[in-house]
């Protein structure tokens, strides 16, 4: 009826399969040719004769960028003559788009606090970098929230829950309503989403004069209209004294040069 | 009954939306043209330059100016500002504007701009060196009501001024490249060589150090290329400005870290290069690159391995039935 392969058979179809796949897989080693003179990318086209890493104008494929170095006598002979250089902006983008910053409400108001149950207030941070490469918006308060009259008296900034301990360059959860202070979140876009994992993860605010100002936003890259919420949050004990509150915060926004 | 009732739910409804106010929060917009300004200047020249802000806010704004310098800055370009820092070049700035003046506030209307005239004296006998600086523009702080409880936020934005003094336009530079490595962990080190599959794309980082006084702009090429020294792939390094004693990342020039993504015929030794060249002055740094088909292998290995197993297996099965009968 059928006849079944021999052992010796078996061995002789292992190494005929064994030998094909093995010619396949060399022959797809073989190395094609290399146009050494075609220096080209999917993402950028260097158009010069030789290899050479300055003069010549560079383009990528579609044109849209444009890139040309200024080095060499232009720049020598400008200065020579003139005494000063001027660049403003930045040569690899041409653009007058400039760098602008937003904040959609200077005054967070909490208004009327209950002792145990925290209050919230946000606000949205947005920059446009224009022909910046790159920003950074920092934060930093004048002093805890004080009381206006009477005797000093202060709401401590956070330090979140005991078990998750929050410093003001590092966010942590702060979900119990036995914890008192003052502190934020953030969220949206250029945020470090991996300090602030949801929206329970707070900081302090860094206090000025005494600390450095807190990054609370960053891109290395351009930025358009990059938006971000700022989630203030209060909670308060009941021996808090009473009074009014208040104290300042603000955003530095600078460009990457 | 019904109807009396709805009509009075209907107009309380209505009377209450129209008589509620509209409630619109200070807000905040202010724009600046442009965001740096690089100078190379001779002792006893002087510049101005104008700079642009413009209120993008919906109320007219006070706002304050003044001058801030650094000395050092992250990975990324970005200044870390020193405000309590008070040198004598600071005098080398003034506004040349005849109704604004640095730390004193002045007002710009809603959706108005306003320009800033930056002038620049160096006198002869400065220092060569480099200097750095962010003129900023804060909104001018307010009084707050005594009801009010709670936090007002001040805004502040800037633009960096990269100044070099020195009698030659190229002043030495000692630019050095560091960490240049692949990412992600997807190879294997052994000695100075990197091992890596070869037809995963790789990506590597790279920061540039800058140990000569002067400001230094990064201009050159990542470039891999084969053991014969045949270049198969070029990318553009995004020229950025390198502050004395800092330390920059070098990115390609889409801003992004530098990728190869090999193919199959990339088999073998490879030099990946990365070179910069500043105005006078040339670094470089290379690795080598070990390619091979890792991921192909372990594929063809393991098909082998099916291949083998089901043929000895068939085969015993086979001697099996042959012995009982």
């Amino acid at each position: 009826m059928f006849s079944i392969p021999s052992l010796d058979q078996n061995m002789k179809m292992i190494y005929l399969i064994t030998s094909i796949i093995t010619l396949i897989f060399f022959t797809s080693l073989v190395p094609n040719i290399v146009f050494a003179d075609n220096l080209k990318s999917p993402t950028f086209e260097v158009q010069m004769s030789t290899i050479n890493i300055t003069g010549g104008n560079k383009s990528n494929e579609d044109h849209s960028i444009n890139l040309n170095d200024t080095v060499g006598q232009t720049f020598q002979g400008r200065f020579n003559s003139d005494g000063f250089v001027v660049q403003a902006g930045f040569q690899y983008i041409h653009s007058i788009v400039p760098f602008s910053f937003k904040i959609s409400n200077l005054d967070i108001d909490f208004g009327s606090l209950v002792p145990g149950v925290p209050s919230t207030r946000t606000n949205t941070l947005t920059v446009t970098t224009g022909s910046a490469f790159g920003y950074s918006v920092k934060a930093i308060e004048d002093h805890p929230l004080r009381r206006v009259s009477g005797t000093v008296a202060t709401i401590a900034d956070t330090s979140c829950d005991l078990a998750t301990p929050c410093l003001q360059t590092d966010a942590n959860q702060w979900l119990d309503n036995t914890r008192y202070g003052f502190g934020y979140n953030m969220s949206g876009t250029d945020v470090d989403l991996g300090d602030f994992e949801d929206s329970n993860f707070y900081r302090p605010f860094p206090v000025q004069n005494v600390d450095e100002p807190a990054i609370v936003m960053s891109k290395d890259k351009m930025a358009t209209s990059s938006a971000a919420t700022v989630t203030y949050k209060i909670n308060i004990d009941a021996a808090q004294a009473a009074g009014t509150y208040q104290n300042s915060i603000q955003f530095i926004a600078i460009p990457a040069f | 009954m019904t109807k009396k009732y709805l009509t009075i739910i209907f107009l309380s409804v209505l009377f209450t939306l129209l008589s509620s106010q509209k409630v619109s929060a200070e807000n905040y917009g202010l724009s600046i043209y442009p965001p740096l300004l690089r100078i190379h200047i001779k002792p006893g020249k002087s510049i101005t330059q104008v700079f642009k802000i413009e209120n993008l806010s919906s109320t007219d704004k006070t706002l304050i100016t003044s001058i801030i310098p650094f000395s050092e800055s992250d990975n990324f370009g970005n200044p870390i500002l020193d405000p309590k820092t008070i040198t004598p070049w600071l005098s080398y700035f003034s506004l040349a504007n005849s109704q604004i003046k640095f730390n004193e506030p002045f007002n710009i209307a809603a959706g108005a701009s306003e320009q800033l005239v930056l002038s620049i004296s160096i006198p002869e006998d400065a220092l060569l060196t480099d200097i750095y600086a962010t003129i900023i523009i804060s909104t001018y702080e307010n009084s707050l009501t005594q009801s009010f409880q709670g936090s007002s936020i001040r805004a502040t934005l800037g633009s960096n001024l990269l100044i070099t003094i020195n009698d030659q336009a190229y002043p030495d530079t000692i630019l050095k490249i560091e960490n240049f490595y692949p990412l992600d962990n997807n190879y294997l080190k052994v000695g100075n060589l990197y091992f890596v599959d070869s037809i995963t794309p790789i990506k590597f980082t790279a920061l540039v150090s800058n140990e000569g006084n002067f400001s230094a702009e990064t201009k050159g090429v990542f470039r891999v290329s084969t053991s014969n020294n045949k270049p198969i792939y070029l990318d553009g390094v995004l020229p950025v400005n390198v502050i004395a004693k800092s330390r920059r990342a070098i990115l390609s020039i889409d801003g992004n870290n530098f990728e190869y993504t090999p193919s199959l015929s990339n088999i073998g030794p490879h030099q990946i290069t990365l070179e910069i060249k500043t105005d006078n002055s040339n670094t470089s740094t290379t690795i080598e690159v070990f390619f091979f088909p890792l991921k192909l292998s372990l594929g063809l290995f393991l098909t082998l391995l099916i291949i083998v197993s089901v043929l000895v297996i068939t085969s015993k099965s086979s001697r099996k039935s042959i012995d009982t009968q």
